[in-house]
């Protein structure tokens, strides 16, 4: 995965008002620990860093601050659900070499076979690789692949210099009878049940009759 | 039609939930790949969550899944017409649910994006507020 470099900036004000201020001036606030060295506050410029995390979730990024510079992975991210904004992130320390365990997206290729609906139960995979050489995705072929079939974390080939941390007999993805029309139709909640009062067994006197 | 199965007394007729505020979680989306995200409040009836299922399911055919992830738990009540004010509070006449923007309503797995969007954007049409296609943060922590 591609390398990132940022200049980050330490941060002094904590806080509601000191994160609006950070936000404001077009910076998001962040914290970068691991090691079991002292949590360090720092802010990343927003567009870059936004920009970095569309390249992939596990980009890894270089950041320069108080004249030194560090590697660090994301590790958690908080989103305005409405602005779709970063609020805030969360940021390992890595060293060059080391092995880290992360979650790589899973991506499917091909079509099943006719009549078959795609069930994927994992998105991502866990697995352990080289800060410096994490997979981007892991593709997954279910070219052809028949009806009640499915494929386990086992029988997925992961990238060169990966190991896998998921349970090995974990489904990926498997592939069923997809419903018919007139299955889909009916399916939703069946009864008829319109009105509350249909509900209302429990309820032990019966409304005032209206004037 | 989704309603709830036993309501406690007390719950029968009960104040009329908040509009206000941003839902505080379901902001994401977690079972398929796209979601349909709420932009505005809204008490959605359960008449138009089926309303929305039936125009998903009726353009994807098959092939496809969906996700319902909101549940008409709020009873909403109302007085007959013509009727004198007084004498109580009215019957409940709807089961709504209480969506705050930023709510993640339907969900939808379905391979073939054009035409995932395609039906979330019928189903839009049979809700309430203003609405969005989301899709799923690929590698992102929910």
């Amino acid at each position: 995965m591609s390398d990132v470099r940022l200049a980050a900036e330490p941060r002094t004000e904590f806080g509601k008002g000191g994160a609006r201020r950070t936000r404001r001036a077009g910076k998001i606030p962040a914290v970068l620990y691991g090691h079991g060295t002292e949590p360090v506050h720092i802010s990343l410029p927003a567009r870059e860093y936004t920009h970095a995390i569309k390249q992939g979730f596990n980009t890894l990024l270089t950041l320069e601050f108080d004249g030194k510079t560090e590697l660090a992975l994301t590790k958690a991210l908080q989103r305005d659900a409405l602005r779709l904004t970063v609020d805030h992130v969360d940021l390992i320390l890595v060293r060059r070499g080391e092995k880290v365990q992360v979650d790589v997206p899973v991506i499917l290729t091909g079509e099943a076979a006719k009549g078959g609906l795609v069930n994927q139960e994992l998105t991502t995979l866990s697995v352990e690789a080289e800060a410096t050489h994490l997979p981007e995705s892991i593709e997954v072929s279910i070219e052809g692949l028949p009806i009640g079939e499915h494929i386990a974390a086992k029988d997925v080939t992961l990238p060169k210099g990966s190991t896998l941390v998921t349970d090995a007999d974990a489904n990926v993805v498997a592939i069923m009878a997809a419903p018919t029309a007139e299955d889909m139709e009916a399916g939703g909640g069946g009864e008829e049940n319109a009105a509350p009062e249909a509900a209302e067994t429990e309820a032990e006197e019966a409304e005032p009759a209206a004037e | 039609m989704l309603s709830p199965k036993r309501v406690q007394e007390g719950r029968r007729k009960p104040h009329k939930p908040k509009r206000r505020g941003r839902a505080k979680g379901g902001t994401s989306v977690n079972f398929g790949e796209f979601g349909i995200q709420a932009l505005e409040h809204a008490y959605v009836t359960n008449r138009q969550i089926e309303s929305a299922r039936i125009a998903i399911n009726r353009h994807i055919r098959r092939g496809g899944k969906v996700w319902i992830t909101i549940f008409p738990d709020q009873a909403l009540t109302k007085k007959p017409a013509e009727t004198r004010m007084g004498s109580g509070k009215g019957s409940p006449e709807w089961w709504v649910a209480n969506v705050k923007p930023g709510r993640v309503m339907f969900e939808l797995s379905f391979p073939d994006e054009p035409k995932a969007r395609e039906a979330l954007t019928r189903a839009m049409h049979k809700l309430p507020m203003k609405c969005r296609i989301v899709k799923r943060e690929v590698g992102e922590a929910a």
